[in-house]
């Protein structure tokens, strides 16, 4: 009985929704950003707007590349060389493609020089390296989690520690992968990457961009100040999570509640706008990118603006080993973790963060 | 009233096994046909069938569509549609590709990103 109730049981999920001001020295929206490292998609909507400024263009244009490169053994990243150039000076990104995380050895490289290995138990054990299991194990340990310090590493290539690393990458278990990979960097020097790695066939890409208008679009009406919404004059954030998500896949907004097919309707209350504007970057978009897109979309009040507000919504890796910071990230039944701002006229924000049920209440 | 509970849980379903088929028509045919899985599946409990369940998109080209259905009808809808094997006397399979409490979460799949 106690099996068939788990297996009706819907695994929980968390949605943490704050507001906050940008002008406020506390305000946390940098560090939330900045330390959610692999991100997927990047969208944004602009009530009445029909063209995008100059400026927004140019970021929206700008948020890459990024790089593939298959079948790089794992030792190539643990490399003085490697380390000295694209960990010590810059921000370097690496995730491992199509691994799923709840299946697949993964790999990740936070910026902070922190590579994460994400291994089953029988490659746990056969790289021969410290590491702990998985935060989501049930009763029987299916995953084990290996953090390796390279910042710590290169301090001192002759210790102990740095040998048995090598050792196990190069000869004991020697793992390759196909990794996504960024590097952000303050410099000229653009193909660094490509030549680095040219003799593993490393490919350059372009997240990928759609842009659309909407026109007469319901949007649902915000107060900033009231998170929770308020009946009959403004509604919540949750509610506004539920409709962004909603314009995004396209569903219709303005079912009637008897409606066969589909019952969802724009939440109460609601205005129309005659267009506004959808932007959809794809691809492995790094952090850096993303504030600068937060803070453009923050000066698009300084003109008055008939919007009220506008939003931009982040989506990370389903298959990333770590959600924000070094929280572990699970993948359970959908490996959700994505956060949305929505930006008022006022500078006014609000901040909503959704995870699934393998992962940490995000920070 | 929301006649859901805040953990309401929104799986996206693709059907490609109904293409070779007549194929459903339309989001109305494909809600009937959710409805009569349900129903079959809970036996003779008819009262139990009765989830509410929406249908928020369905896109013909690629035969694939967004559900949402209450958290305590999840595992009833996701074993209907995975157990069902026929549709008017013609094949057919559902795949669910991605289910979250979160739709916003359903407009981008990171598993679905092809370089190679």
């Amino acid at each position: 009985m106690a099996t068939l109730r788990r297996l009706r049981e819907v695994p929980r999920h968390l949605l943490v929704c704050e507001k906050s001001n940008f002008g406020h020295d506390k305000s946390r929206h940098r560090h939330l950003v900045e330390t959610h490292y692999h991100n997927y998609r990047v969208s944004f909507l602009i009530p009445e707007c029909g063209i995008l400024s100059k400026e927004l263009k140019n970021l929206v244009m700008e948020t890459g590349p990024y790089y593939f490169v298959k079948n790089l053994p794992l030792h190539e990243l643990i490399t003085h060389e490697f380390i000295n150039t694209f960990v010590k000076k810059g921000s370097c990104y690496a995730l491992t493609y199509h691994t799923n995380i709840d299946e697949d050895n993964t790999v990740a490289l936070l910026p902070n020089g922190k590579l994460i290995l994400s291994l089953d138990k029988d490659t746990y054990e056969e790289t021969g390296l410290q590491g702990r299991p998985s935060q989501y194990s049930g009763r029987k340990i299916m995953k084990f989690i290996v953090s390796i310090d390279l910042m710590d590493l290169s301090l001192n290539l002759d210790s102990k520690k740095y040998e048995r690393v090598s050792w196990s990458f190069k000869e004991k278990k020697p793992l390759k992968f196909d990794f996504l990979l960024a590097w952000h960097h303050t410099g000229a020097e653009e193909s660094r990457m490509m030549s680095y790695f040219s003799s593993y066939g490393i490919q350059e890409r372009q997240p990928r961009v759609a842009l659309s208008t909407a026109s007469e679009l319901q949007c649902p009406v915000l107060r900033s100040g009231e998170l929770g919404g308020a009946p009959g004059a403004a509604c919540s954030a949750p509610e506004l999570l539920d409709w962004l998500g909603a314009v995004f896949s396209n569903a219709q907004l303005n079912n009637e509640p008897n409606n066969f097919v589909s019952t969802y309707c724009c939440p109460q209350p609601s205005t129309v706008v005659a267009k506004a504007y959808l932007c959809t970057i794809t691809g492995f978009i790094v952090p850096e990118k993303i504030r600068l897109l937060l803070e453009q979309l923050c000066r698009y009040f300084d003109e008055p603006k008939l919007a009220p507000w506008v939003t931009l919504s982040v989506q990370g890796f389903a298959d990333s080993p770590v959600s924000w910071r070094e929280n572990e990230h699970g993948f359970r039944k959908g490996g959700e973790h994505l956060y949305n701002f929505v930006i008022f006229n006022n500078q006014d924000y609000w901040l909503q963060m959704a995870v699934g049920a393998n992962d940490d209440c995000p920070p | 009233t929301s006649r859901f509970r805040r953990a309401k849980q929104e799986p996206n379903v693709n059907i490609p096994g109904v293409s070779r088929a007549q194929g459903v028509a339309s989001a109305g045919e494909l809600r009937a046909l959710a409805e009569s899985c349900k129903e079959r599946d809970s036996g003779r409990r008819q009262v139990d069938a009765a989830l509410p369940l929406d249908i928020l998109t369905y896109e013909e080209k690629t035969l694939s569509a967004i559900l949402r259905i209450c958290s305590s009808g999840l595992v009833k809808l996701w074993s209907s549609l995975t157990l069902l094997g026929s549709y008017k006397g013609k094949k057919c399979a559902f795949r669910v590709i991605q289910v979250s409490p979160f739709l916003l979460a359903l407009s981008g799949n990171s598993r679905e990103l092809v370089l190679d």
